[in-house]
């Protein structure tokens, strides 16, 4: 399977850095092609430009060389994995940047005639989240998880409703020990080891 | 009433800035003392840094954002202009949360605790005026999550009696020029309130 991993926090060494990397070692375990895309090294852009809004709905909205190449590894992904912490019940602003900025008309879902959106990620066989909250669970819980929605819900309906999506959590880190916090790593690795893409 | 108007949309044509400019009619009608923030047009920069990172535990803003910080401290009304996108906020806007509302601005967070108390007990209205490109039906099943940040997250840290205001245009991309005018008179009319 072809399998794009996209990591997102600011810190080189973070535990998030570790988190992405566990990911890639379970794929690679299993013989997959993973393609790492770490936004922060990449040193890409999060707001949408007024340029990239004036060309969203035309022929052509990925006018930046970067968005394109990222656009291009999208349509090639089997299964599409985020890792990055949770702030403020969603992604950091560089993820969602990259939401918007990535998967615009013709890469994510296309326009229909009547003006309504249609998916257009069909490549795509499995949506893979894993992210570390500062919350315990049931805060998280009662806020709602806006970052998992919004990739479990939003983008998923752009892939097809049966895609089949995988979710990975570690709640409470701040009061973490360094055990739970290597247990969470083995958990990744070998979760990322045995995944298969249910839709054939 | 001290009002802080945050609005966010790359377009000086948009939709979402004719709405900004009639909340700022509205509430300026009503005498409030404003102050607006209009992050694209001061090139607002909403990457949080591995600087930002490395002090997240300490308190206050960084230099950077201090006076953004200070107005976030100052409001009493705090109004959020934007188009929703995937859902939520545009990372422009999300940006701003991830780098202004931090540590002893908006939140504290004891030693050897995982649940945050509240910071900005100033805030005792937030409103939400936002536009959705697509049906409420469809936003219903994506979950709402702009609406969640703003009304569960984002109220969780502000007065304990806050009050939430959530003004949405569904199926903006379909909707036709009097729905738009429709919404605009819907905004000031619920502002005027």
């Amino acid at each position: 399977m072809d399998v794009l991993v996209v990591r997102a926090h600011p810190q080189q060494g973070s535990y998030t850095h570790a988190v992405g990397d566990a990911a890639v070692r379970g794929f690679e375990t299993a013989g997959h092609h993973v393609t790492l895309l770490d936004l922060y090294a990449s040193g890409f852009a999060p707001a949408m430009s007024a340029a990239e809004r004036a060309a969203y709905y035309g022929e052509q909205p990925l006018i930046d060389p970067q968005t394109a190449e990222h656009a291009a590894l999208v349509q090639r992904a089997e299964v599409l994995v985020f890792v990055y912490p949770t702030w403020w019940s969603g992604p950091p602003a560089i993820l969602k940047g990259w939401l918007e900025r990535v998967m615009v008309p013709g890469v994510a879902f296309r326009f229909d005639a009547k003006g309504r959106v249609r998916p257009a990620l069909t490549n795509v066989r499995r949506i893979v989240g894993v992210s570390t909250y500062g919350s315990p669970w049931t805060y998280v819980k009662l806020l709602q998880d806006g970052g998992r929605r919004m990739l479990t819900r939003a983008l998923r309906l752009n892939c097809g409703l049966r895609t089949p999506t995988t979710w990975l959590g570690l709640y409470s880190i701040d009061t973490l020990g360094d055990t739970e916090r290597a247990a969470f790593l083995d958990r990744v690795e070998h979760t990322m080891a045995r995944l298969e893409p249910v839709r054939a | 009433m001290r009002t802080l108007v945050v609005t966010c949309h790359p377009l000086r044509d948009s939709f979402t800035v004719a709405v900004a400019d009639r909340a700022v009619t509205a509430l300026r009608g009503r005498g409030d003392d404003l102050r607006v923030t209009d992050l694209y047009a001061e090139g607002f920069d909403p990457l949080f840094t591995a600087r930002e990172r490395a002090r997240h535990l300490d308190p206050g803003p960084d230099p950077a954002v201090a006076g953004y910080a200070a107005d976030l401290k100052w409001c009493e009304r705090l109004v959020l202009v934007y188009p929703t996108w995937w859902s939520g906020q545009p990372a422009m806007m999300k940006g701003w949360i991830d780098r202004v509302w931090v540590r002893d601005v908006a939140f504290d967070l004891p030693p050897e605790s995982n649940r945050v108390q509240a910071r900005l007990h100033n805030v005792r209205r937030l409103v939400a005026i936002t536009t959705h490109g697509s049906s409420k039906f469809v936003n219903a099943v994506e979950g709402e999550v702009g609406k969640r940040t703003v009304t569960r997250t984002l109220r969780a840290v502000c007065h304990p009696l806050a009050r939430t205001t959530w003004i949405a245009m569904y199926g903006a991309d379909t909707a036709t020029d009097s729905q738009r005018r429709a919404f605009l008179d819907r905004v000031e009319r619920k502002l005027r309130r």
